[in-house]
């Protein structure tokens, strides 16, 4: 007792201090400048308008004031005789030392909160000071909001504001200890009201914060483009070179968020609500306004939501375009919204890092589940070749960013067990799995579209087939992702044969001898090279055969030159099998075509007795030339595009042609008549010859019959 | 073949179900006799049809049947009933797939051979329209989950140490005032203007910003704090025109379909209209976006699941015709007793008068236990929910990623 009396006393000691009336003019400045930001004609009408604390009603006007004051006493101030010594406008001075006066009976509340019992009687209440507190604070609130239509308020007057409103969720609570005593009750509900009312308007205010402070666009961050692989929507008309890049829009960022001032505006609002017991509330607004700010930057973005069945009815063209945008979004909404987000949480809710952290955990949920929406509707898609390359790219874009989902979400106090991270990292490796599987399907399909290739029109001279392109250029493409392609097949190709599981168990992932995607990779350049070989047997002409073998063979391996990635993946051993094979086929058209051509420069046959027959050597000379022109007619219209290919080909028949023609010709040109009639036998000199054989493999018909004329 | 005469011919209606099972078995071996390894394997099917058809009306039986009083949980459209409701569903799915897989075991032929092929892909077409009917409806259990903040607001200013100062009682009826409004607000999308929707979903009108702050903390404006767009629907998608197109066409199949599929034309059907039931009643039940309960759905009486469902269909559609309920945005008990509880509450507190008298505080004492209870069946049911529409998902896409590979690969024979 004696303890709580000698409080009381120093609190009236402190009111005394602060009952010095002031008045309007001795305002302290701030609340001045505040005041005057605020449009003047909302002081005239402000009796009049509605509010949901009626009670709190506070009149600018100083004579409806004090009529007011007269009001409000009927349900919140008490009777007591203070009422008529409370000073009119308390000065800055004396709003700082109610404020003291107001800690100091809280700490003394709180501190007998424990041991309440031993006060039978609620000790001594300082009144007039809660009261004239209480009146100040809320003065300042109606100030403060008749203010905020302006220019936001100095920083330095919302902090004493919050500071005030803090102080007053506290005395709230705090005289809730004694609420069985009347005056304690009704001070209680007057700090509750003004509390209400404080949180109401500071939900507002929260709100027009978040909603109305737009952020400006940054100024175009320029983003290093990601590496972009051609699109290969025409695989058999493309061909070798590289097809440009398809324009693409140019990176568009998410806004940022708030500029700092507006930050450390809402930083304050939302210490004041949540240490006033008001966080539920506040989340909500903060949630649902980020929440609508990226739904507005989604579509800002370019990004539209399909559902499921519209992905499924979309023209490969129009989806393309649509995985390209989500790409972009996805991987910046992980780059650089989620980070933004996630400061932007703690920094409005520093201090109250469980807050922050579960606001940013929903807010990543349920934007990371919109977007792997899509990501899943286009896993589920009709499988086709074309869809391969994009299919990669969403896979690897999910890869990539579960580690920053993961980092983002995973909590300081518990790093290794946090089932927000994984339940959420497990949803996107759930997704991206899908898109893995459709990966294998598609890839597996080549060997369907490879297998099914059966026309039966043979391409014109032995060039190379459209399938043949086709398949090197797509596995060219598909070997850019060798790394991914790689794990995505030990990932989810299902083995077919359940005993090569056991195999692959017992020789271990890291054996480089056993690598699915290589095995199929290997099977399709197998089925390729089975079905070329069949192909092949469309041409009657069997060194043509050997030449359509060959020139696919040669762009086979060109391809696989040019791209390291294959080459390893098939191996050398591969390699020089090809080039064996390719050997061959040259062999087989050296065979098929010149053997006949070179029994014409036999000896055998010319000679019987030691003498030369001249009408043999005659019809051998017509018969080569005969043979000779219809082999330059047919051959020089066959096609040998590759240009090493083609001279190999051409010195390696004059090779043998033209010595043996030119020996034929010094061992027997000597028997036959001399001057115009051997030009009847002889039609080729040994370099003309030579310059015939160059003319093979051209792709251009031409007779040198009518060149020879002219 | 005897089973050629049979097809083409239309078999009266009445006769369909059971009947049509029997004459198929003896008329179909003579086709497909030759896929089985054993004799016995043609009856052993057959069974094994009978027992799905069988399953299917007794898990559906299960759920027309009024759960004794006790059990009031359990009611038809609660949360505890809806996740029976997709449990059944589930287990409907799985049996199925398995039917499909057990049947064409070394035989893909079999689900590839028409009509059975085009059967399934119609199938499979109308589950991925659910899909977008489950993706809304997770968004509804998040609008839902939202409400119930609300509802743990007011529940936290009530509850808390007594007397309760002026300051919670207005807290916590500006709470359930929000709540009001955001319910009102769903019901005029929900109600089927998607014109409606578009106009409010973004921001705020400039009128209704004057408005705000010149109201200042009047529950009308600051329930406009609380509004936000649908996270996953896009928003000219429309609950009611999904459901139209999932049970589009939707028809037993005839007799030449049934003995040209060995029958399996029975299950796809069945499986087809659980299908569009189970989604339909998630679009009665739970809040999304334009939904719409005036789908055609009939199915002839004598299949053995047809009256339990059709009974189903019959109350739910009943229950959405109730004066009460006309307009709610979703026919789940819970949302009608948030209503229930909060317009009571909010009429208890309006106008605050205070202090409460004795009388008073014991009606808010009650009114808070009523709501204690819907938080609580909220809290415990909506997550686990969403996990079954989750589930409900990935299962459909699972089992037609298999039926759709099964297909492709039996078209393409290596």
């Amino acid at each position: 007792m004696e303890r709580s009396q000698t409080v009381t006393q120093k609190f009236s000691s402190f009111s005394s201090s602060s009952s010095s009336a002031s008045s309007r003019e001795d305002r302290p400045r701030e609340i001045d400048r505040s005041r005057s930001l605020g449009p003047v004609k909302l002081e005239k009408s402000y009796g009049k308008k509605e509010r949901d604390t009626e009670t709190v009603t506070i009149e600018e006007d100083e004579e409806e004031r004090q009529e007011e004051e007269e009001v409000e006493v009927v349900v919140v101030v008490n009777k007591e005789e203070e009422v008529s010594n409370v000073p009119e406008e308390p000065s800055e001075a004396s709003f700082g030392s109610m404020s003291e006066e107001v800690d100091g009976f809280l700490s003394f509340l709180l501190s007998i909160d424990d041991g309440r019992d031993q006060w039978p009687e609620p000790p001594a209440m300082p009144e007039p000071t809660i009261k004239k507190f209480l009146d100040f604070v809320e003065e300042e609130l109606v100030k403060y909001e008749s203010g905020k239509d302006g220019v936001s308020p100095p920083a330095n007057d919302e902090l004493v504001l919050f500071d005030a409103i803090d102080r007053v969720a506290k005395l709230t609570s705090a005289l809730s200890i004694f609420s069985s005593d009347t005056r304690y009750n009704k001070a209680m509900t007057r700090a509750s009201s003004i509390l209400r009312y404080a949180m109401c308007f500071l939900e507002d205010e929260f709100h027009s914060l978040l909603e109305d402070s737009k952020p400006k666009k940054d100024p175009g961050i320029a983003r290093p483009k990601a590496k972009r692989r051609p699109s290969i929507g025409h695989l058999h008309e493309a061909i070798d070179r590289c097809v440009p890049p398809s324009s693409e829009p140019d990176l568009v960022e998410f806004p940022s968020t708030y500029p700092p001032e507006i930050i450390e505006r809402l930083r304050g609002i939302a210490g004041a609500v949540v240490s006033a017991g008001y966080a539920t509330e506040c989340c909500q607004v903060f949630t649902i306004a980020r929440h609508n700010a990226f739904d507005v930057a989604l579509s800002n973005l370019g990004y539209e939501k399909l559902g499921v069945d519209d992905v499924q009815k979309m023209p490969w063209d129009s989806l393309e375009a649509k995985i390209a945008t989500w790409i972009k979004v996805f991987r910046q909404t992980v780059e650089v919204a989620f980070p933004r987000e996630n400061d932007l949480c703690e920094a409005v809710f520093a201090g109250h890092s469980t807050i922050a952290y579960s606001i940013f955990h929903n807010f990543a949920r349920g934007v990371t589940i919109l977007l792997l929406g899509f990501a899943e509707a286009v896993a589920m898609t009709k499988r086709s070749a074309e869809k391969l390359f994009k299919v990669l790219d969403m896979y690897e874009t999910l890869r990539d960013m579960v580690p920053r989902i993961d980092a983002l979400l995973r909590t300081e106090s518990e790093p290794d067990d946090c089932s927000a991270a994984h339940d959420l990292t497990t949803e996107v490796a759930l997704v991206g799995s899908r898109l893995g599987e459709a990966v294998v399907a598609i890839f597996c399909d080549l060997e369907t579209s490879i297998k099914t290739d059966m026309g039966k029109n043979a391409v014109p001279g032995g060039a190379v087939h459209p399938l043949t392109r086709y398949v090197m250029n797509y596995l060219k493409y598909a070997c850019e992702y060798k790394n991914t392609m790689e794990q995505v097949f030990r990932d989810h190709k299902t083995s077919e044969n359940p005993s090569s599981q056991v195999e692959d168990a017992a020789k271990g992932s890291s054996d480089d001898s056993h690598n699915p995607f290589a095995i199929q990779l290997m099977e399709a350049m197998e089925l390729l090279h089975t079905n070329l070989e069949s192909k092949s047997k469309l041409y009657r002409d069997p060194a043509l055969c050997s030449i359509f073998l060959m020139n696919n063979g040669r762009y086979i391996m060109q391809k696989i030159k040019g791209s390291t990635e294959i080459h390893q993946l098939l191996g050398d051993t591969w390699s020089r099998k090809r080039s064996s094979e390719m050997r061959q086929y040259h062999k087989n058209y050296q065979r098929e075509t010149w053997s006949k051509v070179l029994a014409c420069f036999k000896d055998d046959g010319l000679q019987a007795r030691g003498h030369v027959a001249k009408p043999v050597l005659k019809e051998r000379l017509k018969s080569f030339n005969a043979m000779f022109e219809e082999i330059h007619k047919a051959q020089s219209s066959w096609v040998v595009s590759d240009e090493q290919l083609q001279s190999e080909l051409r010195v390696s028949v004059s090779a043998v042609i033209v010595p043996a023609y030119r020996s034929f010709l010094g061992r027997f040109s000597q028997y036959l008549d001399t001057g115009k009639k051997s030009g009847k036998y002889i039609k080729f000199g040994p370099e003309e010859l030579e310059n015939y054989i160059d003319e093979l493999f051209s792709g251009n018909p031409s007779s040198m019959v009518s060149r020879k004329r002219t | 073949m005897p089973a050629t005469d049979f097809q083409g011919s239309s078999v009266p209606f009445a006769s369909i179900g059971r009947s049509l099972l029997s004459i198929r078995r003896d008329q179909v071996h003579a086709v497909d006799g030759h896929h089985h390894d054993s004799p016995g394997g043609g009856a052993a099917h057959d069974l094994e049809l009978e027992v799905f058809q069988k399953h299917v009306a007794d898990l559906f039986v299960d759920l027309a049947s009024s759960p004794p009083a006790a059990a009031a949980a359990d009611e038809l459209l609660s949360l505890a009933w809806v996740r029976r409701l997709l449990d059944s569903f589930l287990i409907c799915q799985e049996e199925f797939r398995v039917i499909l897989f057990s049947c064409s075991k070394g035989q893909r032929v079999l689900l590839a051979r028409p009509p059975l092929d085009r059967l399934l892909s119609d199938f499979f077409d109308r589950a991925v329209k659910a899909l977008d009917v489950c993706n809304a409806v997770r968004d509804g259990v998040d609008q839902l989950r939202l409400w119930r903040q609300h509802l743990e607001i007011a529940l936290a200013a009530l509850n808390g140490g007594r007397p309760l100062g002026e300051g919670q009682l207005r807290r916590a009826r500006k709470a359930l005032t929000d709540l009001t409004i955001l319910i009102l607000d769903e019901k005029e999308t929900a109600g089927g203007s998607i014109l409606n929707h578009r106009n409010r979903s973004f921001g705020r009108s400039s009128k209704e910003t004057h408005h705000r702050r010149t109201g200042s903390g009047g529950a009308a404006a600051s329930a406009g704090h609380f509004r936000s767009s649908s996270w996953s629907v896009s928003r000219s998608w429309s609950a009611a025109r999904q459901l139209q197109a999932i049970g589009n066409s939707l028809a037993v199949p005839r007799g030449n379909e049934v003995s040209a599929t060995n029958g399996l034309a029975f299950p796809v059907f069945t499986m087809s209209s659980v299908l569009f039931f189970v989604m339909w009643a998630l679009v009665a039940a739970i809040p999304c976006q334009d939904r719409g309960l005036q789908t055609h759905f009939s199915v002839p009486r004598n299949l053995p699941w047809a009256a339990s469902i059709t009974s189903l269909h019959e109350r739910i559609f009943e229950e959405s015709k109730k004066k009460d309920r006309k307009n709610s945005c979703g026919l789940l008990k819970e949302i009608q007793q948030i209503e229930k509880c909060s317009r009571h509450l909010a009429e208890l507190l309006d106008p605050v008068e205070f202090p409460l008298t004795g009388e008073k505080d014991m009606e808010l004492k009650q009114g808070v236990e009523e709501l204690v209870e819907v938080c609580n069946a909220l809290k415990e049911g909506l997550d686990p929910l969403e996990c079954q529409v989750r589930e409900v998902f990935l299962r459909i896409v699972r089992s037609r990623t298999e039926v759709l590979e099964c297909l492709s690969k039996s078209h393409n024979p290596e």
